[in-house]
């Protein structure tokens, strides 16, 4: 509720005439404010000095990982940015040269697609900490349940689809990792992922099973006409960006219609 | 032969029906014509065509070529030609405008020729080529006199041409007037269509007689006055002629000489049919017949052979061509006498047929005359002749050959005409009735002329033509039958004739005489000269045809003879043309005559019956003027009448007007009655309620009367009474003035007792109330004191809300800072342990250098060992720690460098361990781990405390030992416990159970609840305050 009165009294309008989406850049502003990831405290006086302990924190962070010589300057933000997170959550390995882990993979994804969106390097990072650790400790258990839903509501948009990926067997081959952990980083351009990391951070990870699905409904000429599973993982893998704005779009229609207004749907 | 006989096989097989068959024979012919150049394959043709008419043929014929079509120099083919042009440019004054040229410069060439007489060509033929020229100048110059004059202009302005011009063109031109067209057209408009749209051939050939001042040529309508003073005989022979050669079907002399076969389809409208149907039967004699000579191909044509055919129009010709000879003459000329009767019978056949039946039939009779002459072979009908084919029009022919049936019809439709004024029919009845018989002799005087010709012939025939000058002994019947007519023609006719008498004297005095005069006179020069000849030949027999009979005669003379007779024989057809047309034109011209005439009939008619139509009007006129007289009479009556009425009318109107104002008077009158009796009406009410109202008060007032009479009694009582207690009261004062005692002070003193007392109580009560007042504005006031402070108070709880919040914010970023710097300093150590180890290391090699190499060994292994363990600390592999520790832990007293020097983790453990309420359990590694970074953080700096019991000087080590100390006493009320006090937890905790179960609670709630801050605990503090204060409020 308190999300809707803060809206823009005009997104009604904007949404009758089809524009989606105007204020969901300001949307992502407003939950950092609102402190949905815990970044800031909702109180405007002790904004300055939190922001000054996290800027702290990241450049002390950043100096041990310096001093030990995990990164330099010519490390890549992204694992940067893992290594800060891993050495913050105590998970540091030994050295830079380690395997990189499942979670790790992940972990680069969304900071890549992250470092996109935000520019300064400390808000980026607090950011996707936060994100990764939402991911991880509120979404936990229900991470696991999206690819049944996503067949759920694949078989209630377009079940011919379905059958087709079940004969295909693909259904089980389907890029998950990609879709529900790395929360399609990598996938869509960051304008669009921006809209469906809106939601997820608002806390519905429910929509990322709509963008799959809205995904392959669009592209479902294309994968009808695929008849093995690796092929259409790897296209699925690979789908062409250009519609994405609009797949973003109909997947939070579709989000809309199946689970009501976001307001349930959290 | 053989040939000849292919050749007609072809010649049936082109008329095939089958396609290819026709096609494979026209293209077998025409090879035939580009390889033979011979004259007798296009003759065949042309036969066959003529018999035929068949189409491929004259398709093959107008596609002939060069060899076939060349130039001839033959006068006699050019007269010829020349003519059949003349004839036919009348005709097709539209269609030979292309060819106008064409049509100039075979003059120009003519006349030259005329002129230079090249070759060998005889002075006798070159009259009738003059002839020619002439009437084609006459024809040029008529038809399109502009275009011809300036021709003449371009043609003859050359120096070359002058000379023919001054010789031949000259005298030409004296003999016609100035055309109008010269002056009012122009060359486009002389080919206007238009132009000639209106003109019929006869037309056309008239208006070209119009501008001729040749008497031989010139036209005698319209008032042209021309000169008849030349010659007598021509130009009475060519209207005769022309008239003549309209015989119609009860033409006596054309039924005489017309057979059932005719020619027909050579005399529709092709050129060639002229010759044909002109060719009297008697010429047919003298020369072969060209349909014989056709279907006899074993004798060869007379006149044709020589003939290469220079025209294709010309090639027609050559059938009849040739065959005139000037025996034709006289039997024309013999014939004459009874041409007027026919005219005659003509003229009234038309009056006839007008009258009876509109003339429809008028466009389709000219035809019929020419089938009707056309009378070629009457005699000759030899079997095997191709006559079957000439049948498709002759059945006209077939009713026109019999004279008698038609006069008869005539006859019986005569009587039957409503008008018969005049009666013709039976004079002509009579005037054929006698024709059928002089025709005959005529004919047989005909046949004699033919077998035996003599010039001396000529004379009596002209004679009875016109010799005498006298009208036929039947031209009185023209008066009878067409009285107007009749009189114009046959004055007309005798003026001319006395006219031509007269010119004849005057003949020779002309001054240019005209070619036609010229030729004329050859032509009377020529048969003198060709009788004689004949008759110097000692021929057995007088037949033309002498030689089939072997005879020999003298080759040249009879050759030029010969080509005379053709020449004149054109120059006769061509007459006989121009007699055609003037015989159209005089039929058109008699029927508008008796148009005339019968229009004037109809008018005498109309005016009988005007007149009848005026004597009746006047009748009525009288009756009409009795009927009005009449009518005026009854009109008085009746006006009488209408006034009597109209007058009684007026006397009921003005009773009835009377009566209407009485009974108007006496309605108003009984108005006013019943307005008055309404009115007394109202009155009688307003009396009656008075009385009412009367009445009603006279009883009230009487009530009013009682009542106050009742009143007067009741005073009088009262005053008695009033009376009587004065007194009583009287008494009673005097009484009590006897009554008086000492008691009132006593009463009086009471009295004042009380008012005092009750004076008192009332101040006391008023001070209480005063007081009470206070009291309750107090409570007021501090009512709503309170309520303030309450308010403060919520107000300070909400900002105490945020405060903490605020600083929950802070302290957790705060927090987890810490947290970050912990895990930076946990790297750190890490880190530094990590190169102790490597320093260690290689210590240790250099010591085992020196010392024995095993226990090197087994110090590398346990390094080694250990090194394993440091890397693997951070996921926790902790179940090998226990034993670990207890293996490293003897040899950490060995190292020289303490506790320290152990490796971080060892170390940490073995801190852990050394604590006597914590024994040592394998399940405890990531615990203590953590309790080692809780509780050993604040001792990282100093590694020499590591490994020994929590100092006094940390908060957390006192309430530990607080903790053991008050172990037995640690039932405390749960109630108590706040949620922000750390020590009560682990009071509480660590009291419960002092097992390893109780560890987990505890670190678990260690990092989540660290040391606290001396600040912000004193802020708890203020939390429980308040927290109590919400408890007791």
């Amino acid at each position: 509720m308190t999300e809707d009165s803060q809206r823009n009294f005009r997104s009604v309008y904007y949404e009758k005439v089809g524009f989606r989406g105007v204020e969901e850049k300001k949307s992502l502003e407003i939950l950092l404010k609102d402190d949905r990831l815990g970044i800031l405290p909702p109180h405007h006086e002790s904004h300055v000095q939190v922001m000054t302990y996290r800027k702290e924190q990241y450049s002390d962070v950043l100096h041990a990982l310096k001093v030990i010589r995990f990164v330099s300057d010519a490390t890549p933000q992204s694992e940067v940015y893992l290594y800060m997170h891993r050495l913050e959550s105590g998970k540091l390995p030994r050295s830079p040269s380690f395997p990189l882990e499942p979670e790790d993979e992940v972990f680069l994804a969304i900071a890549k697609a992250m470092e996109e969106m935000v520019e300064d390097s400390v808000d980026c990072y607090w950011i996707m900490r936060c994100f990764v650790n939402q991911l991880n400790s509120k979404y936990r258990d229900t991470l696991p349940q999206l690819p049944k839903a996503f067949e759920q509501y694949l078989n209630l948009e377009d079940s011919r689809l379905l059958s087709h990926l079940k004969a295909c067997c693909a259904v089980s081959t389907l890029p998950y990792e990609l879709w529900f952990k790395k929360c399609f980083a990598g996938c869509l351009p960051e304008s669009s992922l921006q809209r469906i990391w809106d939601k997820v951070v608002s806390g519905s990870c429910k929509i990322l099973v709509f963008v799959a699905v809205e995904i392959l409904l669009t592209f479902k000429i294309k994968v009808m006409a695929l008849n093995s599973a690796e092929k259409i993982t790897k296209f699925l893998e690979n789908i062409p960006q250009d519609s994405s704005d609009a797949i973003v779009s109909k997947a939070i229609d579709l989000w809309h219609k199946h689970c009501g207004t976001p307001v349930h749907s959290a | 032969m053989a040939q000849q006989a292919n050749i007609g096989e072809l010649l049936s097989m082109l008329d095939s029906p089958l396609l290819s068959v026709r096609d494979d024979v026209t293209t077998v012919f025409k090879e035939n014509l580009n390889s033979d150049r011979g004259p007798m394959l296009v003759n065949t043709l042309v036969d066959y065509y003529l018999e035929t008419n068949s189409q491929p043929v004259l398709h093959i014929l107008t596609t002939l070529q060069e060899p076939h079509d060349k130039m001839d120099t033959d006068v006699i083919v050019l007269t010829t030609g020349v003519l059949v042009l003349i004839t036919m440019l009348p005709m097709i004054p539209q269609s030979g405008k292309q060819h106008l040229h064409d049509f100039f410069d075979i003059f120009g060439r003519l006349s030259s020729w005329c002129l230079k007489k090249p070759g060998h060509v005889t002075e006798v033929y070159l009259v009738h080529l003059h002839a020619s020229v002439y009437a084609l100048f006459h024809r040029l110059y008529g038809m399109y006199p502009c275009n011809f004059v300036s021709f003449l202009r371009s043609h003859y302005s050359m120096k070359e041409n002058l000379e023919t011009f001054e010789e031949v063109v000259k005298p030409m031109m004296e003999h016609v007037r100035i055309h109008p067209e010269l002056v009012t057209g122009s060359k486009d408009h002389e080919l206007d269509p238009r132009r000639w749209k209106r003109l019929e051939t006869h037309d056309v050939v008239i208006e070209c007689a119009k501008i001729s001042l040749d008497p031989t040529e010139a036209s005698y309508e319209d008032g042209y006055s021309v000169s008849h003073q030349i010659s007598a005989r021509f130009p009475h022979r060519s209207a005769d002629v022309s008239a003549s050669s309209y015989v119609d079907t009860q033409n006596s002399y054309g039924n005489a000489t017309s057979t059932p076969y005719s020619t027909s389809r050579l005399t529709l409208n092709t050129p060639g049919q002229l010759p044909q149907t002109l060719s009297s039967p008697s010429t047919r004699l003298l020369a072969e017949p060209p349909q014989e000579e056709r279907t006899d191909s074993a004798r060869p044509c007379l006149h044709r052979q020589p003939h290469v055919p220079n025209d294709r129009g010309l090639e027609e010709l050559h059938g009849g061509k040739g065959s005139v000879t000037l025996s034709d003459l006289p039997g024309f000329l013999g014939d004459l006498a009874s041409e007027e009767d026919s005219i005659e019978k003509d003229k009234e056949e038309a009056a006839i047929s007008k009258e009876l039946s509109e003339i429809t039939t008028a466009d389709a009779e000219p035809l019929v005359p020419r089938g009707g002459f056309d009378s070629p072979f009457y005699r000759d009908s030899l079997p095997g002749c191709p006559r079957k084919t000439l049948s498709a029009s002759s059945s006209t022919q077939g009713t026109s050959a019999n004279p008698e049936p038609l006069n008869s019809s005539l006859d019986k439709s005569g009587p039957d005409t409503p008008k018969q004024a005049f009666t013709p029919i039976d004079l002509p009845c009579g005037g054929t009735g006698e024709s059928p018989a002089g025709n005959r002799e005529r004919q047989a005087s005909l046949e004699a002329s033919i077998l035996t010709p003599s010039p001396c012939k000529i004379p009596p025939q002209r004679g009875v033509g016109f010799g005498s000058g006298q009208p036929p002994p039947y031209d009185h019947l023209f008066e009878v039958a067409l009285p107007k007519t009749a009189h114009h023609f046959v004055s007309k006719k005798t003026e001319e004739l006395l006219k031509k008498a007269k010119g004849s004297a005057e003949e020779d005095f002309t001054p240019s005489a005209s070619p036609m005069e010229v030729l004329d006179r050859l032509i009377q020069q020529g048969a003198d000269v060709h009788s004689k000849e004949l008759n110097r030949l000692s021929l057995p027999s007088k037949s033309v045809d002498w030689t089939h009979f072997g005879g020999s005669p003298p080759s040249d003379e009879i050759c030029t003879l010969r080509n005379q007779l053709l020449l004149l024989h054109n120059q006769l057809l061509y007459e006989r043309f121009k007699r055609q047309q003037h015989a159209l034109r005089n039929r058109r011209l008699l029927r508008k005559v008796i148009r005339a005439s019968a229009l004037e009939e109809h008018n005498a008619a109309m005016k009988d019956q005007l007149k009848l139509q005026e004597k009746d009007i006047q009748i009525w006129k009288i009756s009409l003027q009795k009927e009005q007289a009449r009518y005026n009479q009854l009109q008085e009556q009746r006006d009488t009448v209408v006034t009597q009425l109209h007058s009684q009318i007026r006397q009921l109107q003005h009773d009835r007007e009377e009566f209407y104002n009485q009974s108007q008077e006496l309605q108003t009158k009984l108005e006013d009655c019943r307005n008055m009796i309404a009115e007394l009406r109202v009155e009688l009410k307003k009396a009656n309620s008075k009385v009412c109202h009367t009445e009603l008060l006279l009883s009230q007032v009487s009530q009013k009367l009682s009542n106050s009479e009742s009143v007067q009694q009741q005073m009088e009582f009262l005053n008695r009474q009033l009376l009587v207690l004065g007194e009583v009261n009287e008494l009673y004062l005097e009484q009590l003035q006897n009554k008086h005692s000492d008691t009132t002070k006593e009463v009086e003193m009471m009295k004042a007792a009380y008012r005092k007392e009750l004076e008192k109580n009332r101040s006391h009560v008023l001070q209480q109330n005063q007081r009470l007042d206070t009291c309750q504005k107090r409570i007021l006031e501090l009512e709503s004191h309170l309520a303030k402070k309450d308010h403060l108070l919520l107000e300070q709880k909400k900002y105490l809300e945020d405060v903490k919040l605020q600083a929950r914010g802070q302290l957790q970023a705060a927090e987890s800072r810490y947290e970050a710097q912990k895990r930076i300093t946990q790297v750190f150590e890490l880190e530094i342990l990590d190169l102790y180890g490597k320093l260690e290391k290689d210590g240790l090699l250099k010591k085992l250098e020196e010392q024995k190499p095993e226990a090197a060994e087994a110090a590398e292994e346990r390094l080694d060992y250990c090194q394993d363990g440091c890397s693997d600390s951070v996921t926790g592999h902790n179940e090998e720690a226990p034993g670990r520790n207890g293996e490293t832990k003897p040899s950490r007293p060995g190292g020289a460098r303490g506790g320290g020097g152990g490796g971080g983790r060892g170390g940490g453990s073995s801190s852990e361990l050394s604590t006597p309420e914590k024994p040592p359990n394998p399940r405890a590694g990531p615990f203590s781990s953590r309790w080692e970074t809780v509780v050993g953080e604040p001792t990282s700096g100093t590694p020499t405390t590591v490994g020994s019991l929590p100092s006094s000087e940390s908060f957390l080590g006192m309430k530990a030992r607080e903790l053991f100390r008050n172990k037995s006493e640690s039932q405390c009320d749960e109630d108590g416990l706040t949620v922000g006090s750390l020590s009560e937890t682990l009071k509480t905790e660590l009291g419960k159970d002092s097992g390893v179960e109780a560890r987990a609670p505890l670190t678990l709630d260690g990092p989540l609840l660290p040391a606290p801050k001396p600040d912000s605990v004193g802020q708890l503090r203020i939390m429980d305050y308040n927290e109590a204060q919400l408890e007791h409020s």
